[in-house]
C-alpha cells in the first residue's frame, strides 16, 4: 500500500518536473501556423488583401477570417503554398483584391520630384530616402513593388519597374503537373 | 541601453543605393557615422551639411546631432527640379495637383 503511494507521487513529481521544464525551456512566442503563413506572404505590406500587412492578413487566415486568395503579389504559387499549408483546396486569386504583376521596384524621376515627402510617408518599408526639398530616392534593395508610393505622389514622378530575371534571383517555379483528362 | 548602437548610413543615387550598416558606441553623432561609413572616400564630391544635406528617417537634422539606436543617417541631394516650374507647368497642363501638394 505505502510502496503503491510513494511510487505513483514519485512518477507525479517526475513527470510534473518534466512538464515545467518543458513549458519553460520550450516556450512557443505566439501562433506557430500565423508564423508559416507569413513567410509564404511575399512582405510587400502592401495592403491590397484588405489588412494593414502581411502579419495581420496572416492572423487572419489562421483564425478563419480570411480567405487565401486575397493576396496578388504572392499570386497563383502563393494561394497554392497556402493551400498546401493549410489543407485547403486551391482557388484562383480573387480579382477584387487585384492582379498578379510581374515583380517591380518603385523609380522616382528625379526631373520631376518637388521633395514633398508624400511618398516617404506612405512607404510601409523605409524604402525612400529624401527629407523637405531634398531630392528623393528609392532603395531599390529594399524596394517591395507594393505601389502605395505612387498615388500620393502630387506630380506623378514613380514609375514601377520590373525587375529583369538575374541569376540571383531567379526562383525555382511551382510545378504545375498536368493531370491526363481519363478517356 | 547597449554600449553600441546599431545605425545605418544610406546615400541613394538612381541606379545605385549605398546602405552602410554601423555599430558606433552610444552618443556618437551623424557626422561620426558619416565619416566611419566611408561613404566621403568613395564618393570624393560628397559635401555633408553643406552641398548634401544630412538627416534621420526623412528629417533633416545637424551634422553634430545626437543619434539613437537603429537611427539610419540619410545623405540628401538637392532637388534638380524647381519645384515652382512643375506646379506651374502641370497647371498648364490642366493637371490638378494633388490634396498635400506642398513642401513639407
Amino acid at each position: 500500500m505505502l510502496s503503491a503511494l510513494l511510487v505513483m507521487t514519485g512518477i507525479a513529481l517526475v513527470l510534473g518536473a518534466a512538464l515545467g521544464f518543458a513549458a519553460i525551456h520550450f516556450k512557443v512566442e505566439g501562433d506557430p501556423l500565423v508564423e508559416k503563413i507569413d513567410s509564404i506572404l511575399p512582405q510587400t505590406q502592401c495592403g491590397q488583401c484588405g489588412f494593414p500587412g502581411c502579419r495581420p492578413y496572416a492572423d487572419a487566415i489562421a483564425q478563419g477570417e480570411a480567405d487565401i486568395n486575397q493576396c496578388p503579389p504572392g499570386g497563383d504559387e502563393g494561394v497554392r503554398k497556402l493551400a498546401d499549408l493549410l489543407g485547403r483546396e486551391y482557388k484562383p486569386l480573387n480579382e477584387e483584391h487585384g492582379v498578379e504583376k510581374p515583380k517591380s521596384v518603385a523609380f522616382i524621376d528625379e526631373q520631376t520630384c518637388i521633395g514633398c515627402t508624400l511618398c516617404i510617408q506612405a512607404c510601409p518599408v523605409d524604402a525612400i530616402v529624401g527629407a523637405a526639398k531634398q531630392m528623393h530616392t528609392i532603395v531599390a534593395s529594399e524596394c517591395t513593388g507594393c505601389e502605395l508610393c505612387l498615388a500620393p505622389c502630387p506630380v506623378d514622378c514613380i514609375s514601377m519597374e520590373p525587375i529583369a530575371e538575374t541569376v540571383e534571383n531567379w526562383k525555382w517555379r511551382y510545378p504545375v503537373i498536368e493531370i491526363k483528362r481519363a478517356a | 541601453m547597449p554600449e553600441t548602437i546599431n545605425i545605418e548610413v544610406v546615400y541613394a543615387l538612381p541606379e545605385r543605393q549605398e546602405l552602410i550598416r554601423l555599430r558606433l558606441h552610444e552618443g556618437a553623432t551623424v557626422q561620426q557615422a558619416i565619416e566611419s561609413s566611408g561613404l566621403l572616400q568613395k564618393y570624393p564630391d560628397l559635401d555633408p551639411g553643406k552641398g548634401n544635406k544630412v538627416g534621420v528617417f526623412a528629417k533633416l537634422t545637424k551634422l553634430d546631432a545626437e543619434l539613437r539606436d537603429r537611427d539610419r543617417v540619410e545623405i540628401y541631394r538637392p532637388l534638380i527640379a524647381d519645384p515652382k516650374e512643375v506646379r506651374r507647368k502641370r497647371a498648364e497642363e490642366g493637371k490638378v495637383m494633388k490634396k498635400g501638394d506642398g513642401d513639407e
